[in-house]
């Protein structure tokens, strides 16, 4: 309950800033637009005229995925280097219910509010590609929040660092880019990826939304994969995030540098 | 018998300098404790380690060794446990946010404690009524002045309904009516609330005002631990001005330095003045056997009132070291 609590303070207070940053939250939005629109361009006038819908399929529901990624993982590093400026990240570590719980709140809210705007962007980029994906909401949905679960772990791993290193903002620059080239890559390039986090949820959401599958339709080995990446990235993120904590205080880290 | 709700118990804290990689001895086995419905004046000279013992006593700085205990939970070993029982004003004016109102900066603080805005509605007009900033409950907080910054900062605290609360240097950069208004809330919630306070802060003012008891550190030592009033009362007592008619000679002088070496000599026109710390009450005997041996005329005998900014001057400076007491 208690829990909850701080989740709906969180989201509120997301809420707040997105309205009240509005003019950056509009921005953000048109700069994506526009990238994906470049890169519709470079498909229709120079790609292979053949294999050009998969293509320009394949570009949005990568291009959803990486501005998914980008404010799963990326901003939660921001929100801190922010925090630890402006002073309050001591402030929230005088919380009783920890810093992790907030920050985990955080990347939950930041979610939630960020992903109606990645909704409406998905519709925009397929009515201006003039390609409708299969967006089969019950088949989509388990795989999505297995896949946010992993990102989340992410999320807690950069957080950790950013908490000690705060200059990392040349890191999360170089970031989004290392995020593009995981949603990017299929995974019959590189089957290895499957273990990165999300890079197999991403491919399998791919397979509904572009091959119409089903949930039903995935091997039991693929949805083991997709559970047991969930447990061990958000595991792993949650472990670092509590080691960087206890190194920061240790060093006196929390407050602004 | 008062029961001590934080115990400092033998705290070291050293830091590593970035540059030179020196090794800094902040805090250098501190401890005292502070009990329940006390008001605690933490006190010493910059760099003294006020801010290092504050944050470890909130938590958000692990000591080398040593331990804070609060309402008799560890705060190492259950710090979160522990951070229930405190809450703290951080040195500065950014323990807020400054994009969010007044109110919604209560209610996200209060959130991230596991409260609900229906749970802690009523408080916050309460608190806001309180500190004087219903008007202002719809305004962003980087529109706020200091000084409504400030205020709005110890609500946020007190607003964590938790039995002690810290507060770094509270009236830093504060006009001095909005200093004296906050001097005034902190009395108004000692009395009223009964909490637990400890204050550090370079107003003097503010901690004879509002402090019963004072640990000075310094250099990561505690040098005194004593009541104000005690401390007061100690420096009064061997603080003289004696006006003597006319004035003393090179030898004379010199004479009174060698037994005093604090006196100060300041000579008038017709009269002159000696200005005298004892270290100890009886020394003002041996003072007059040299000026009744040197025959040395006295007008008048007057007891220096002493304010604690002069008391606290007295002890970092090293001046009293062997009569101070840690007496609390």
């Amino acid at each position: 309950m208690q829990f909850l609590n701080v989740l709906n303070a969180n989201i509120r207070r997301e809420y707040i800033l997105l309205k009240r940053y509005l003019p950056n939250t509009i921005a953000m939005l048109i700069t994506f637009y526009v990238l994906f629109l470049g890169m519709f361009a470079g498909i229709s006038l120079i790609g292979d005229p053949s294999t050009q819908d998969t293509n320009i399929q394949y570009v949005i529901v990568n291009y959803i995925f990486w501005f998914l990624a980008m404010v799963v993982v990326n901003d939660i590093g921001w929100q801190i280097t922010n925090e630890a400026t402006q002073g309050t990240l001591e402030q929230l570590g005088m919380s009783p219910m920890g810093i992790w719980k907030i920050m985990l709140s955080r990347l939950l809210s930041t979610t939630l509010i960020e992903f109606i705007i990645i909704i409406g962007l998905l519709y925009l980029s397929m009515f201006t590609a003039g390609q409708w994906l299969n967006v089969d909401v019950l088949s989509i949905l388990p795989i999505l929040i297995l896949t946010l679960i992993s990102m989340f772990g992410l999320g807690l791993i950069i957080a950790g660092f950013t908490m000690i290193l705060k200059q990392i903002q040349a890191f999360l620059q170089i970031l989004q880019f290392l995020l593009a080239g995981l949603t990017f890559v299929p995974l019959s390039v590189a089957p290895f990826l499957a273990f990165f986090p999300f890079v197999k949820g991403i491919d399998m959401v791919r397979g509904i939304m572009i091959n119409g599958m089903t949930l039903s339709q995935f091997a039991l080995a693929d949805i083991l994969i997709l559970v047991f990446n969930a447990v061990f990235y958000f595991g792993i993120g949650l472990f670092v995030f509590l080691r960087c904590e206890r190194f920061a205080m240790q060093k006196g880290l929390l407050a602004h540098y | 018998m008062t029961t001590p709700i934080i115990e400092v118990q033998n705290l070291k804290k050293s830091y590593k300098k970035r540059k030179t990689k020196e090794w800094i001895t902040a805090v250098n086995d501190i401890s005292f404790t502070v009990n329940k419905g006390e008001i605690l004046g933490l006190l010493g000279p910059n760099g003294a380690g006020k801010t290092t013992t504050i944050k470890m006593i909130c938590g958000l700085v692990r000591p080398d060794s040593g331990s804070v205990s609060i309402s008799g939970i560890d705060n190492q070993q259950k710090r979160l446990q522990a951070q229930e029982h405190i809450s703290a004003v951080l040195e500065g004016n950014r323990n807020l946010y400054w994009r969010l109102t007044v109110r919604e900066n209560m209610e996200y603080f209060a959130g991230n404690r596991g409260k609900s805005r229906k749970e802690v509605a009523s408080r916050i007009d309460e608190l806001l009524q309180q500190f004087r900033l219903k008007d202002k409950e719809n305004e962003m907080v980087n529109r706020l002045s200091r000084g409504m910054q400030q205020k709005l900062a110890i609500a946020v605290a007190m607003l964590a309904g938790s039995d002690v609360i810290l507060l770094d240097e509270p009236t830093l950069g504060l006009d001095i009516e909005t200093g004296y208004e906050v001097r005034e809330l902190l009395r108004e919630i000692v009395r009223n609330e009964q909490k637990t306070i400890i204050i550090t802060s370079h107003d003097m003012d503010v901690i004879q005002d509002l402090c019963e008891r004072t640990v000075i550190i310094n250099n990561g030592k505690v040098v005194t631990n004593d009541r104000v009033e005690n401390l007061l009362k100690l420096f009064e007592v061997r603080a003289y001005a004696i006006k003597l008619e006319g004035h003393l000679s090179e030898e004379q002088h010199q004479l009174l330095l060698e037994k005093f070496p604090l006196l100060e000599y300041k000579p008038d026109t017709v009269h002159s003045i000696l200005e005298v710390d004892l270290t100890q009450s009886q020394d003002i005997y041996e003072l007059f056997d040299i000026l009744k041996l040197e025959q040395i005329p006295v007008d008048t005998i007057d007891r220096k009132t002493i304010n604690f900014e002069q008391v606290f001057l007295k002890i970092v400076n090293g001046r009293d070291k062997v009569a101070v007491s840690q007496r609390a």
